[in-house]
């Protein structure tokens, strides 16, 4: 029988979040407080009305409201050392790589229809953001459009705009 | 109970195109269960625009087949590489897969697989009888009760998360901000549509669903994106023995009911409930010291539970409107954009829809239990796939799927803000479940208040003096009692987990 002795998670350390610093902690606590701040300003411009005939400002000012408060519980928590943020690494570069490439699929879908973008899009996500080959990259993207197209528009129907019509 | 709805929902849940989207379901499920990264909730949301053109039965039926399959699926990885692929099979892992290194991996996961079915399915008879009660005892609340059960519904999914409680309200509050977009409920003025009819309808659930859990989850996981390969331990033939059996029933059975109730509240979900069950087999233990080491009822308990607590969780959504957990939020989502509103009069107004997604779980737990064994050194073999390749692709279904909602670039936008809001808010420690069902429960919640606001000529105080509202304010303030006990007890464990090497994603 293999001793009980606890054994470390294959290769989890190196890929554990590292936690975040105080700064970003106390960010954590000013984004609501910033947020609740321009939206009860918002709530200020609708009507507000009364608790017995409450206006369309009133429950958006409650909300707000509450968003401040909880706010500046978080800054007053983090101020006695609370680890729950993670640290901004590297691959953060990725990620608003991706949701920028992302924006570029999206707002070229209605003017070019969504085969060549598609191809583009996994082309670069698989090659640049997930390091496959070129050669596997540029199959993947061509064979996953072509299954998307058949799937979606030939198969479900769905009105996507599209360049290639049979 | 009325026995004849039953009896035909048994019908319902028998035609052939049912049984295909409850098998189709499952096995989903089950896949997403072993792959860690992408979760139920993330799942059913990118998955909602298919679902437009089924029937709302079969909709409903695959979906909450993708939600039990998902447990089912989880205990795989666990046991077998120690990488839980939901958060509520990582108490799993302990004892799993100590079995599984001293090769007994088959029985671990035959156990885990029978756990799961008896607790399932206990879970979906009490279900049976205790839902048609609770609706109608749900049927009398008027607006001040909705305002208070909200309340209790948001409350409890923000505490009994894993993040900060503070933290949690105040991504509760974002979301219940988001949630006013578009037109008041009640006097149609636009609010915070800064000028676009873009955003004068409000922003759809669905949106918000696929942006925070879906694109955010992807995002997420990018940055993390080095997973190395590891190797899968032979496990043999999936079958218990007979003394795994006589050791384990009675955890199966203790598991099984502590599950279903820690399914029922508000928040509780399956976690909770695997945590809990494993808490209860180890003070039940004539020799606690066995655990951690390799044993069978730290796999028996905690998998009857989770299994248990997912089919329980479905009460409060199916008889009060108001969702347990995130993935309810998605499914009470999935009931609107079906034209069927969740809540105390679903089960008389839609009757076929009730009983068929309930007694379809019978058939999903049994094709589940049926077709987990002979799967699982195929979906061991999935987890092959590099997330690598597996990420783009998801990306892709999502963003045809968004369009197709309403066929508006806009709405992709949209969904890529809010993957992005996801991100970051994972990254500040909040976390995105407490936000979604904020949003979800948002409008109810504003309307419910300002009715009764007007009923109360503004008075707060009738709240607590009506007695179905004041009852319920009292079960408000008591959950705040008692939930910083429960969440004691979930550090310890996780502490425990922790300690033992095993991170959940």
């Amino acid at each position: 029988m293999v001793d009980g002795e606890p054994e470390a998670a294959h290769g989890e350390e190196s890929e554990a979040p590292r936690a975040g610093g105080r700064v970003q902690s106390v960010i954590a606590g000013a984004i609501p407080v910033l947020l609740g701040a321009v939206a009860a300003w918002l709530s200020f411009g609708l009507n507000i009305g009364s608790l017995t005939e409450p206006g369309p400002g009133l429950w958006p000012l409650i909300v707000a409201g509450l968003l401040v408060a909880s706010g500046i519980g978080i800054i007053a928590v983090t101020a006695r050392t609370r680890r729950d943020t993670e640290a901004f690494t590297r691959g953060t570069v990725a990620v608003l790589a991706a949701a920028g490439g992302l924006a570029v699929y999206a707002s070229l879908y209605e003017i070019v229809g969504f085969e060549v973008p598609t191809v583009l899009l996994l082309f670069a996500w698989l090659r640049l953001l997930s390091r496959e080959s070129w050669l596997m990259s540029a199959i993947l993207a061509v064979a996953v459009t072509a299954v998307a197209y058949a799937l979606f528009i030939i198969g479900l129907n769905v009105p996507l705009p599209h360049l290639i019509a049979f | 109970m009325d026995f004849s709805s039953v009896l035909s929902g048994f019908a319902v849940a028998f035609e052939w195109q049912n049984i295909l989207f409850c098998l189709l379901g499952v096995t989903v499920g089950m896949l997403i269960g072993v792959l860690p990264g992408l979760g139920p909730a993330a799942t059913i949301a990118i998955l909602l625009p298919i679902t437009y053109n089924l029937e709302p039965t079969a909709a409903v039926i695959m979906l909450a087949g993708i939600f039990y399959g998902a447990q089912y699926g989880g205990t795989i990885t666990s046991v077998l590489l120690k990488l839980p692929g939901e958060a509520s099979t990582v108490v799993t892992a302990l004892d799993g897969h100590a079995l599984a290194r001293q090769g007994q991996a088959g029985p671990a996961l035959g156990i885990a697989a029978i756990a799961s079915f008896i607790g399932g399915t206990a879970s979906i008879i009490l279900l049976s009888f205790i839902a048609p009660a609770l609706a109608g005892v749900a049927l009398a609340f008027g607006p001040a009760e909705y305002t208070v059960l909200a309340l209790i519904g948001i409350f409890l999914v923000g505490t009994l998360g894993n993040g900060s409680i503070i933290k949690s309200a105040a991504a509760a509050a974002a979301g219940l901000l988001l949630a006013t977009v578009g037109l008041d409920p009640l006097l149609g003025t636009p609010r915070f549509t800064f000028g676009t009819d873009q955003l004068a309808d409000g922003i759809d659930f669905t949106i918000v669903a696929m942006g925070l859990f879906g694109v955010g989850e992807i995002l997420y996981n990018l940055e993390h994106r080095d997973r190395p390969q590891t190797a899968v331990p032979s496990f043999g033939r999936a079958i218990p023995g007979r003394l795994h059996w006589l050791k384990s029933r009675l955890a199966i059975l203790r598991g099984s009911v502590t599950g279903f109730i820690l399914g029922i509240l508000p928040g509780g979900g399956a976690t909770m409930a695997s945590l809990v069950a494993y808490a209860v087999e180890k003070r039940t233990a004539k020799d606690p010291s066995r655990f951690g080491k390799g044993a069978i009822e730290g796999v028996a308990g905690p998998e009857s539970a989770n299994n248990a607590a997912a089919t329980s969780s479905f009460i409060p959504l199916l008889t009060l409107g108001i969702p347990a957990n995130a993935t309810m939020a998605v499914l009470f989502g999935a009931l609107m954009l079906q034209g069927i509103t969740p809540g105390p009069g679903l089960m008389t107004d839609h009757p076929d829809v009730f009983w068929g997604v309930v007694n379809s779980m019978y058939l999903g737990n049994l094709l589940l239990l049926v077709l987990s064994i002979p799967l699982i050194g195929l979906f061991v073999r999935m987890l092959k796939v590099r997330p690598g390749i597996l990420a783009p692709i998801t990306v892709v279904i999502t963003m045809i799927g968004t369009y197709s909602i309403r066929n508006n670039a806009f709405d992709m936008l949209l969904v890529i803000g809010l993957g992005l809001l996801g991100y970051g808010m994972r990254k500040l420690g909040f976390e995105p479940g407490p936000f979604v069902l904020a949003f979800v429960l948002g409008s109810l919640l504003e309307a419910s208040f300002r009715r009764s606001m007007r009923i109360f000529g503004g008075d707060v105080s009738e709240f607590v003096q009506r007695p179905v509202s004041g009852t319920l304010v009292a079960i408000l303030v008591l959950t705040v009692v008692v939930v910083p006990l429960l969440r004691k007890v979930r550090t310890r464990q996780t502490e425990n987990a922790e300690q033992a090497g095993v991170t959940a994603d």
